[in-house]
């Protein structure tokens, strides 16, 4: 079973395993070559630091494991070798080719097999982040992982994913002295990690044009930007946005995983995240942390992340304005594509974008309350949000404090359960016209689907000449007011007034809801 | 008198005394009192040169030409002394002379004219009739536009630039309805009640086409817009109205000149309505300027927890007449002019009355929002809630009412026009 290693004799090992370019897989295959010279133990194949600190966790693994080092000249080649590796994944893969070319195992029991996995000094085998990806990339038909990570590298569903906690472990099982370790098992997808508790919409009271500006950009995919003072609930509506979305589309949830598998977030028990994601990061994040990059490991952003869901920034004019700017490619492509001197890598990023902001720095402009702020500051505060960033808007509105009887008046109000079905089935709608979304109609479907009647067209025209609506705006209220109709139930392409009208509501001018005058 | 032979800027004797057509050009240079005018226009443009010090100088010297002179050989510090309490007479004299070498001031009062911009010089032609006897009377006014509007009655609109959404709409509302009632509207351009006051001027001139514009004066240059984000209202008004200004082409704006600026507005108008002020607002020198100048000063109240109303209850608290009506202002102007007494033109409400009255085509339902609506502004949060419609109607009703201009926007707040 063990064949000694004929001193002189040089062998050659040969393992698969992978790794991570931006969100995908690359297979990348590990030579070990063990020959006769001066102990030594190199690795070729551009590694990054982790990937060259190899070297000691592999030799501390192979020996805490009771097997013997080979006393030779080792030499591991990452082909391609042209393609930088980084991360720590081919651990357990070199690890595997010392053992097969110092022949403590035959090279037969590691044909089709392929290994991602970190070693510790131990030899116990850890999870990577990207799993997903990673396992996506290889063709073997077999991949031995660490066992914390066996449910999630089952989502890809193309491979026999095997198991075990120490590369002790790895060697008995495959060489069937062992069973395989049993990880959990992967979940049905209905009931896998529930989303994280947004709230109800129910909550929401005394705030009827809110609440159905939340609807629209739920059903419709209509960014949205809400703007009030402190306490007008901003925040709040943000998070019943989320709750609002359909669960994720099989193919989309898959792709939502793989970038989070990617930047090393942890996924939910079962592995697929099946729930919209919601992020909210916080005004102080760079370019990189906002919009993804880095060095030599490209990370996807917050805005892939918020792939499929909702990104909320809240206080947008005191987010940096270059990182703002930096949206308006991916808010029209639905892809970040990053370019450095290492190479380039593009990124999904389809989000929703909800942005929140104060109306002045005091917050005070545009309420009944005096502004504190000088028109100067104000001025100021409104040139940090660009306007071609506030185009990309479907739906502005300003926001007000609710005085505490406003929210005893009426009956109570519908719950996100109720809101959420409507929403399912405006999606439905929307499906069948082609797009995604009604924010994706453009062009001809626009024309097909959100025809103008002469009274349409007539109300369009004398808010255009009264200078409430801009011409920029004109498409933009008619496919909120193909959403408000899809809501209603309403198939017919014509656009109703009343549909019109109140999406002309939900498209306030940026410069009066902050205050300055335009 | 040796000081224009010697002069630094070399000018030559016959074109400092002269100033008149040479052989060859094309174009007549100033004659006659435009010399005067000419070199007012290159004193004024002096770095610190107000009214006062203008006024001091040319007593001293007898002549704007021999003011001049003085400045641009440098030699004048011995009238320093006078000029001012502030500064150091020395350097400022240094400062002068260095600013008026190599220039021409046949060559500036024609770029004014090249621009557009007329040069009226007190005692001259064109030059208004309220402030030839003023207290302190601009030497030159720049102007640009229709100077027979200050035939006209005037009422000036002025307020802070900080003002509150309730300040701005009585400030558009109240301009409107005085060109409509055939007032001139006058003010300062400034942001906030200025610019507002300007606006509904031009409101009201372009519903009906035929009342008067409004009329500006300003701080600076005719050439520098200040502020900058006026500037489509700046051309507007000097369109169809009248911008006047102290300051020659190319003056920035500084904080000195407002203050003079204001004693111009409060002697060019009948009556001034301080619609806004803050504690130490600028209004608040016009409203003195006003005063001393016996003219009716008039202050707007508002809330009494709102500092954008501070000044103005001052005002009143001090015996300041007290506006909250257009009609209130109409009055003050008619006892001010005996016999030209404006007749106001009925309001533009009858078709808002047809529809308050239920007399008109408008359905039952336009009525009851308007009645949901007020007075105040209300948000369209509040109609909801008020009426216990469905969203949807309310906005297809209320959109119809903006349509038939009864209601305004701004923001989120939705107003009943009651004006």
């Amino acid at each position: 079973m063990v064949s000694l290693s004929i001193p002189g004799e040089a062998m050659l090992a040969s393992i698969s395993s992978s790794v991570l370019r931006g969100v995908d897989g690359v297979p990348v295959t590990v030579e070990v070559h063990v020959a006769g010279g001066l102990p030594a133990f190199t690795v070729v194949g551009l590694p990054d630091a982790a990937c060259r600190e190899a070297r000691d966790r592999v030799r501390a693994a192979v020996l805490s494991s009771g097997l013997r080092w080979p006393q030779q000249r080792i030499t591991v080649n990452l082909a391609p070798s042209g393609l930088p590796k980084a991360g720590s994944g081919l651990d357990l893969p070199m690890a595997i080719g010392v053992l097969v070319a110092s022949g403590l195992l035959d090279s037969q029991r590691v044909a089709d097999v392929a290994f991602l996995g970190e070693l510790g000094l131990g030899g116990a085998v850890r999870p990577v982040a990207g799993i997903v990806p990673l396992v996506e990339a290889l063709a073997e038909r077999t991949v031995v992982v660490a066992p914390r990570c066996q449910a999630e590298a089952s989502i890809v569903g193309r491979h026999c994913v095997r198991a075990a906690p120490t590369l002790a472990g790895v060697l008995a099982a495959l060489e069937g002295s062992a069973p395989w370790a049993v990880g959990p098992s992967p979940l049905d997808r209905a009931d896998s990690a529930a989303p994280i508790s947004s709230g109800d919409l129910a909550d929401v009271r005394g705030q009827p044009l809110a609440r159905r500006a939340v609807e629209v950009a739920a059903a419709g995919g209509h960014h949205l930007f809400l703007v009030g003072p402190p306490g007008a609930g901003k925040t709040m509506l943000a998070q019943r946005l989320v709750g609002l979305l359909p669960l994720l589309e099989p193919s989309v949830a898959l792709e939502t995983t793989k970038i989070h598998s990617a930047a090393g977030e942890r996924l939910p028990i079962g592995g697929l995240i099946s729930w919209a994601p919601f992020r909210a990061p916080h005004h102080g994040a760079s370019m990189a942390a906002l919009v993804g990059g880095g060095s030599s490991w490209l990370r996807p952003g917050e805005i892939s992340l918020a792939s499929g869901g909702v990104l909320f920034l809240d206080e947008l004019a005191e987010f940096t304005p270059a990182v703002l700017d930096a949206l308006r490619q991916p808010l029209e492509e639905g892809r970040i594509r990053l370019a450095r001197a290492s190479g380039s890598v593009s990124f999904p990023a389809r989000f929703l974008l909800v942005a929140a902001s104060n109306p002045c720095p005091c917050g005070n402009a545009g309420t009944p309350q005096p502004c504190r702020c000088s028109v100067a500051i104000r001025r100021r505060y409104r040139r940090r949000l660009s306007a071609p960033l506030l185009d990309r808007f479907d739906l502005r509105l300003g926001v007000q404090r609710l005085d505490p009887e406003r929210l005893t008046i009426g009956g109570p109000e519908e719950s996100s359960e109720v809101v959420a079905a409507r929403v399912a089935a405006a999606r439905e709608l929307a499906r069948h016209r082609g797009v995604g979304a009604n924010r994706d109609l453009a062009g001809a479907l626009l024309e097909r689907h959100a025809v103008l009647g002469s009274s349409g067209r007539a109300l369009l025209t004398d808010a255009l000449r009264q200078q409430r609506l801009t011409a920029r705006g004109v498409d933009r209220v008619r496919r909120v007011a193909r959403t408000l109709a899809d809501l209603a139930g309403d198939a017919g392409a014509e656009l109703r007034d009343e549909h019109l009208s109140l999406a002309m509501y939900l498209r306030a001018e940026p410069e009066a809801l902050l205050g300055v005058e335009p | 008198m040796s000081g224009w032979s010697s002069s630094a800027d070399g000018l030559s004797p016959q074109r400092a005394i002269g100033l008149g057509p040479t052989v060859g050009q094309v174009e007549a240079g100033p004659l006659g009192e435009e010399v005067h005018a000419a070199h007012v226009v290159a004193l004024l443009a002096l770095p610190g040169m107000g009214p006062a010090r203008l006024g001091r100088l040319l007593s001293r010297h007898g002549s704007a030409e021999r003011a001049w002179q003085q400045v641009a050989a440098g030699v004048s510090e011995a009238v320093f002394g006078q000029l001012g309490r502030r500064g150091d007479p020395v350097a400022l004299a240094a400062a002068w002379q260095a600013a008026a070498a190599g220039v021409d001031p046949r060559a500036r009062w024609q770029a004014h004219r090249a621009a557009g911009v007329v040069v009226l010089a007190k005692g001259g032609y064109g030059y208004p009739d309220r402030l030839v006897g003023d207290l302190e009377p601009p030497e030159l006014l720049f102007a640009q536009g229709d100077i027979g509007l200050l035939g006209h009655p005037t009422v000036a609109l002025v307020g802070t630039r900080r003002a509150s959404a309730y300040g701005l709409r009585l400030a558009r509302s109240w301009g409107d309805a005085l060109a409509s009632a055939g007032v001139v509207v006058v003010s300062g351009l400034a942001a906030g009640i200025d610019a507002a006051a300007h606006q509904g001027a031009l409101d009201g001139l372009e519903r009906s086409g035929c009342t008067p514009g409004p009329v500006a004066v300003v701080g600076t240059g005719h050439d520098v817009c200040y502020p900058a984000s006026s500037r489509a209202l700046w051309r507007r008004v000097a369109d169809v109205g009248l911008i006047l200004s102290e300051a020659p082409l190319g003056t920035r704006p500084e904080p000195w000149r407002f203050p003079a600026r204001n004693r111009i507005i409060a002697a060019l108008a009948d009556v001034v309505v301080v619609v806004e002020s803050h504690e130490r607002g600028g209004s608040l020198s016009t409203a003195e300027e006003a005063a001393a100048r016996n003219r009716v000063v008039l202050a707007v109240p508002g809330s009494v927890y709102s500092p954008a109303s501070v000044g103005t209850h001052r005002l009143i608290a001090e015996g300041a007449g007290v506006a909250v009506s257009i009609e209130d202002v109409l009055l003050a102007l008619g006892s001010r002019r005996p016999g030209s007494t404006p007749q106001p033109l009925p309001p533009t409400a009858p078709l808002g009355d047809a529809v308050r009255s239920g007399a008109g085509p408008m359905a039952e339902q336009e009525r009851n929002l308007l009645d949901a609506l007020g007075w105040e502004p209300t948000t369209l949060d509040d109609l909801v809630l008020r009426t216990a419609w469905s969203l949807d109607t309310v906005c297809a009703v209320l959109n119809q009412l903006q349509r038939l201009n009864l209601v305004t926007q701004a923001g989120i707040w939705l107003t009943q026009r009651g004006d």
